[in-house]
């Protein structure tokens, strides 16, 4: 999948995350921010990272900022973002689970 | 206990709703903000019949963020960015600044905003990428010149005169390559395209002049805190420091810059300021050299004459102050009502 637009999904809401994509030229950049960083940061990034290698993004610019969501909500936040960031009209949702 | 009703999130729009906007500029005024006259949009927080939060958008800056003081500490500023931030996108802009006082840095970089410059403690700008300023510097270097003496001028020309032409002319002369920045903010009279396609007429024929498009880090909407700092005078200060500390800081390392170069400025006193305050500000990093503005018929030539005879066609009084370039854009667009 490419990131082909800007796109946003999830709000600041504790125990929410805000999940911002923007297209690049070139590299994948993913940057993390979370309020429980030091307890959960490595899981959030794997999360992550898991996430947008099974939705195969290899490029674009990615903004997270974590207030404390379960893993689950993760996951989700961030499919929903980069599927408008793709403009994917058809939804492969077995590489979603 | 009691307790508070939910917190649900309205949309304003500033235009012609004057008895809600007085609920907001009460709001903002308790937090010692005013209200800036550019902002189109305001999103709101009310808790049952009272409004306790607002954030105003204007274009792709956010600005006048207020929460009641009663409700601060409940995590109101941070949804009250990400509706303002939805609500942006939805209107085509994902890049986002937010100018605020250095107190509440932290609580937006809990919001998902990064610092790029602060000014002492009366303001800092901030975007919501931590990679926007850096991502523009790597564009700039891509562009970077060899030589010794490296020129900036940054100018609207709106539109490009003699006055104009001169100080590129004087700065070309003056240095190995000369990087000239065209104000992209579509706020004056001829629109940016037009403009820039004014300057790169009319400095065609001088080989060492890099021609580039403005951007939002260089005096632009994004650069101007206008609203956080009541007397004007300090607000004008805050904002010539932010723009010029982007400048500074980022600019001109990207494109090893060691001059800038600007015209005296003896009309307009926003102008002039902001001139003395590049004077303290680069002091020290980069070189800034004053060039007399040229005269013309005794008077010091400026695009606000131009402006002026445009309006009442005397297009023979513009010919004497503006290059053959730019009259053929005048003439073009805006001579058929001479006739």
């Amino acid at each position: 999948m490419k990131i082909i637009r800007e796109a946003l999904a999830g709000t600041l809401e504790s125990s929410d995350l805000m999940v911002k994509i923007a297209p690049t030229d070139g590299e994948l950049e993913v940057v993390v921010r979370s309020e429980v960083i030091k307890q959960f940061g490595d899981q959030i990034r794997r999360v992550v990272n898991e996430t947008l290698r099974a939705m195969e993004i290899h490029q674009g610019l990615i903004i997270i900022e974590d207030k404390g969501a379960l893993d689950c909500v993760i996951r989700a936040r961030l499919q929903s973002a980069v599927l408008r960031a793709a403009e994917e009209k058809e939804i492969a949702w077995g590489t979603l689970l | 206990m009691h307790t508070r009703p939910p917190i649900d999130f309205r949309i304003a729009e500033v235009s012609g709703n004057t008895p809600r906007l007085e609920r907001i500029r009460s709001l903002l005024a308790d937090s010692g903000l005013g209200m800036d006259s550019d902002i189109t949009t305001f999103v709101e927080a009310w808790s049952g019949e009272q409004l306790v939060g607002c954030a105003g958008l204007a274009a792709n800056v956010i600005k006048c963020v207020a929460v009641d003081a009663q409700l601060r500490g409940e995590n109101i500023s941070a949804r009250l960015l990400a509706e303002v931030e939805n609500l942006a996108l939805a209107r085509g802009h994902f890049h986002l600044f937010l100018c605020t006082r250095p107190c509440n840095r932290e609580r937006f970089q809990h919001s998902g905003f990064w610092p790029i410059v602060q000014s002492g403690n009366n303001a800092v700008l901030m975007e919501n990428t931590p990679s926007g300023i850096e991502r523009y510097c790597r564009s700039l270097r891509a562009k970077r010149l060899a030589g010794k003496r490296i020129g900036a001028i940054v100018m609207n020309a709106n539109p490009f005169t003699l006055g104009h032409r001169h100080l590129v002319e004087q700065a070309a002369k003056a240095c190995d390559a000369l990087h000239l920045f065209v104000v992209r903010e579509d706020a004056s009279f001829f629109p940016f395209a037009a403009r820039l396609k004014m300057v790169k007429a009319g400095v065609a024929h001088l080989a060492n002049v890099t021609v580039h498009e403005g951007s939002q880090y260089i005096i632009s909407r994004a650069t101007f805190p206008a609203y956080f700092l009541k007397e004007t005078g300090k607000v004008q200060q805050a904002w010539s420091e932010i723009d010029l500390l982007i400048f500074r800081n980022y600019i001109a390392p990207a494109l090893g810059i060691t001059h800038r170069f600007i015209g005296s400025e003896p009309f307009c006193a926003v102008t002039r300021q902001y001139n003395n305050t590049m004077h303290q500000m680069l002091a020290g990093a980069v070189e800034v050299v004053e060039i007399p503005r040229i005269k013309a018929a005794g008077t010091a030539i400026s695009a606000s004459e131009v402006r002026r005879l445009l309006k009442t066609h005397q297009f023979s009084r513009i010919r004497e102050i503006v290059p053959d370039t730019t009259f053929a854009h005048l003439e073009a667009h805006y001579g058929v009502e001479v006739a």
